[in-house]
């Protein structure tokens, strides 16, 4: 029977011009999301750049401002931005602390257009307090990106429903499931292998379509493996949807019926769960006020102004390679400011770390409820492979942090043991390298969602015995 | 061949198919005759495992119909009153797919046999089934059935809506089947078409089969008068 299905399968496809359609649609839609992602991409690379390239450009006027000070040249700067003083070059020339787009950024914009994607951290600034939003448009952020992960996620399953609701009742409503069901076949099987071959074709013009939109889009540098890997999650999804179309064929009836019931269940994994999942996680994991932390922060650093001079001593008493010039040189700002700060940033931890364990507490939340919807498990493996999801964000971040922290270490050494910088000084300045997430996660989100295709497949043929005594057509 | 004992269904409240017992052997052909909801369509269904008898039994070939559907289709060809098939398809497309899928793999030079032997025009084999008439579809459906090598051939209304040349063509690729061990049950209307081309006839009442006869020993007229008596057509008869 397969034979023949497959043989007249396509056959019937190919005239009702099934296959052309399909492959028309697949390609504008993978084509102009690919295009998107790519142009996204492109605008935080050269952003990315541009930053870089401004830091070059103020090095090199630093350092010739730093050479002519050292010639004993009359220079015509404000006293606290020549670079002799390390606090003026910590504050004034900050390094690029950019997060790289990953190769596969193309597919998912995930968090991109909520983050940033460089920060320049300076010695006086506050880790917490680090802007990492974006401005973005609010009407974008309402509608999403049409992205692939997008095309993938929420259009992909309309297409497998127009392709798959009918199968059976077509039949029915056309008369010629009479026929073929006076045949010595199996109705059941012959709609399993009818959505089997329909799956095989659809997967064929999926995976045909977007290896071509990805050579023409012509993405670099490509990684195979990665790209295996999305098309491996792309298919196992469209296996969930041909699935639940197999039970939704077996057990509703006319395709009117077949067709809101599909639908309804598209809006129910699609958008209700993931949006339910996302309120839940608010309302049982609330996260702490920002506005509060920052006057918590205020608050914090005008006791700690107040007794500065204590502050210091405490600070020079705990850091004794500090202490040991102490008798010979003078106090300035900078000396009382970047104490404080410490002290500032110690007594804030318990409210930063809150903050942190909330995020954690809702990430996992969803990360064990994500199997209640498939297209949770897509989009969060599609973000992780893109390297824009929360989770990445929050990798960058905590990089951002520790960068911060050892440059801010770095000019504590000079301004303490009241060094000048100079120019030779400039070589040894911290660089910072981003270092994305290695795993994504994706083999485990092809178990899931293929787990959930068996268990519906399953469930089409389990309750075959129990309903072969009523006979094929008694409904 | 086809053989029903007692057999019953019933929908809620009422019965469709009442006792019915009856039998056609090879090379017979049985017509049923009755009104519209005498339950000889039913008949047909339960006989096919389309609906589930409330009580009685339904065998094929010596087969239970209910307990073995898949194994007693072997035996059948079904054509039903407007005999759908894919219209994107041929006529020799729709015969090749409907053997091939109960594992009859035919060379090309036997489903064009098989549609010669069935009447089809040579020039409409290879035509898309969206263009036939009924009494091609009809045609191309006996060509399933000769395809099948089938032993028992269920017709339901199979010559309503065809002209006189069309329905009588049909009945003589009925005789050819007949003639070759085939056991016909046909439920129609059509008296002078079941006298022509039956060897037994009964009529349906209520569910029931309440006459029987074998055809040659009855003429037309009085199949006629007997069938409206049993109908209670009073007004027609007077």
């Amino acid at each position: 029977m397969l034979r023949y299905n497959f043989i007249y399968e396509l056959r019937i496809l190919l005239r009702s011009r099934w296959i052309q359609l399909l492959s028309l649609l697949l390609l504008l839609l993978f084509g102009f999301s690919a295009f998107n992602g790519k142009e996204k991409v492109e605008k935080r690379k050269v952003d990315i750049a541009a930053a870089k390239q401004e830091v070059l450009d103020t090095d090199q006027s630093m350092l010739k401002l730093l050479d002519s000070v050292e010639r004993g040249m009359a220079v015509s700067a404000s006293p606290w931005t020549i670079p002799t003083s390390p606090m003026a070059v910590a504050n004034y020339y900050p390094r690029v602390v950019a997060m790289d787009p990953q190769p596969m950024a193309f597919v998912s914009t995930g968090q991109a257009d909520i983050f940033t994607h460089y920060v320049k951290p300076t010695a006086t600034g506050d880790d917490f307090a680090l802007n990492f939003t974006e401005m973005t448009s609010p009407v974008q952020l309402l509608f999403g990106s049409f992205d692939l992960a997008f095309v993938i996620v929420y259009l992909l399953p309309l297409l497998i429903i127009a392709f798959s609701y009918n199968v059976l009742s077509s039949e029915k409503e056309s008369g010629s499931l009479r026929l073929l069901a006076s045949q010595p076949i199996s109705i059941r099987k012959w709609v399993f292998q009818k959505l089997i071959l329909r799956f095989f074709w659809l997967s064929v013009l999926v995976v045909t379509t977007l290896v071509l939109v990805i050579l023409i889009v012509g993405i670099q540098p490509l990684e195979w493996s990665k790209v295996f890997g999305l098309l491996g999650l792309a298919l196992s999804y469209m296996l969930f949807w041909f699935s639940l179309a197999f039970l939704v064929n077996l057990y509703v009836g006319s395709s009117a019926k077949n067709a809101v019931s599909l639908l309804g269940l598209w809006v129910v994994f699609v958008l209700l769960v993931p949006s339910v999942l996302n309120q839940l996680a608010g309302t049982l994991y609330p996260m702490p006020s920002r506005t509060l932390m920052i006057n918590e922060m205020r608050e914090r650093k005008v006791e700690a102004t107040k007794r500065q001079d204590e502050i210091l001593d405490n600070f020079l008493r705990d850091h004794p390679e500090y202490a040991i010039n102490d008798s010979t040189q003078t106090r300035s700002f900078y000396h009382n400011y970047m104490a404080s700060q410490k002290v500032v940033k110690e007594e804030l931890a318990p409210i930063v770390n809150a903050y942190e364990t909330q995020l954690k507490k809702q990430q996992s939340w969803s990360r064990q409820l994500q199997w209640t919807s498939p297209a949770i498990v897509v989009q969060e493996s599609l973000n992780n492979l893109s390297g824009t999801s929360t989770a990445d964000y929050e990798n960058y971040r905590r990089q951002v942090i520790a960068f911060s922290e050892s440059w801010r270490e770095h000019f504590m050494s000079f301004l303490y043991n009241n060094t000048l910088f100079k120019s030779e000084d400039h070589t040894n300045l911290p660089q910072f390298q981003y270092h994305a997430l290695g795993q994504s996660g994706v083999p485990k989100a092809i178990l899931i969602l293929l787990a959930m295709a068996l268990v519906l497949l399953g469930l089409g043929f389990a309750v075959q015995g129990a309903t072969r005594q009523k006979g094929i057509l008694a409904d | 061949m086809i053989s029903t004992k007692d057999l019953t269904k019933k929908f809620g409240d009422l019965t469709a198919v009442d006792h019915l017992s009856l039998s056609v052997k090879e090379g017979e052909l049985l017509c049923l005759l009755g009104a519209n909801g005498a339950g000889k369509s039913t008949t047909i269904n339960m006989l096919l495992n389309f609906v589930a008898p409330t009580s009685g039994s339904a065998t094929i070939n010596g087969l239970d119909a209910t307990r073995h559907p898949i194994k007693t289709k072997e035996f059948i060809t079904y054509i039903p009153e407007n005999l759908m098939l894919y219209p994107m398809l041929t006529a020799i497309e729709n015969l090749d797919y409907f053997s091939g899928i109960t594992g009859r793999q035919l060379a090309q030079s036997s489903l064009t046999g098989f549609l010669e032997e069935a009447g089809l025009q040579k020039d409409a084999f290879h035509k898309r089934i969206s263009t036939f008439s009924k009494g091609m579809r009809q045609k191309v459906g006996i060509a399933i059935a000769l395809a099948k090598d089938t032993k028992v051939l269920l017709l339901d209304e199979p010559t309503s809506g065809l002209d006189p040349k069309a329905s009588n063509e049909f009945g003589n690729l009925l005789q050819k089947l007949r003639g070759k061990g085939v056991a016909i049950l046909m439920a129609t209307h059509d008296l002078f078409r079941a006298k022509v081309v039956a060897t037994h006839i009964g009529i349906m009442k209520d569910g029931k089969l309440v006459q029987q006869f074998v055809a040659d020993d009855i003429s037309l007229p009085q199949l006629e008068k007997t069938y409206l008596e049993t109908m209670n057509y009073k007004e027609v008869l007077s």
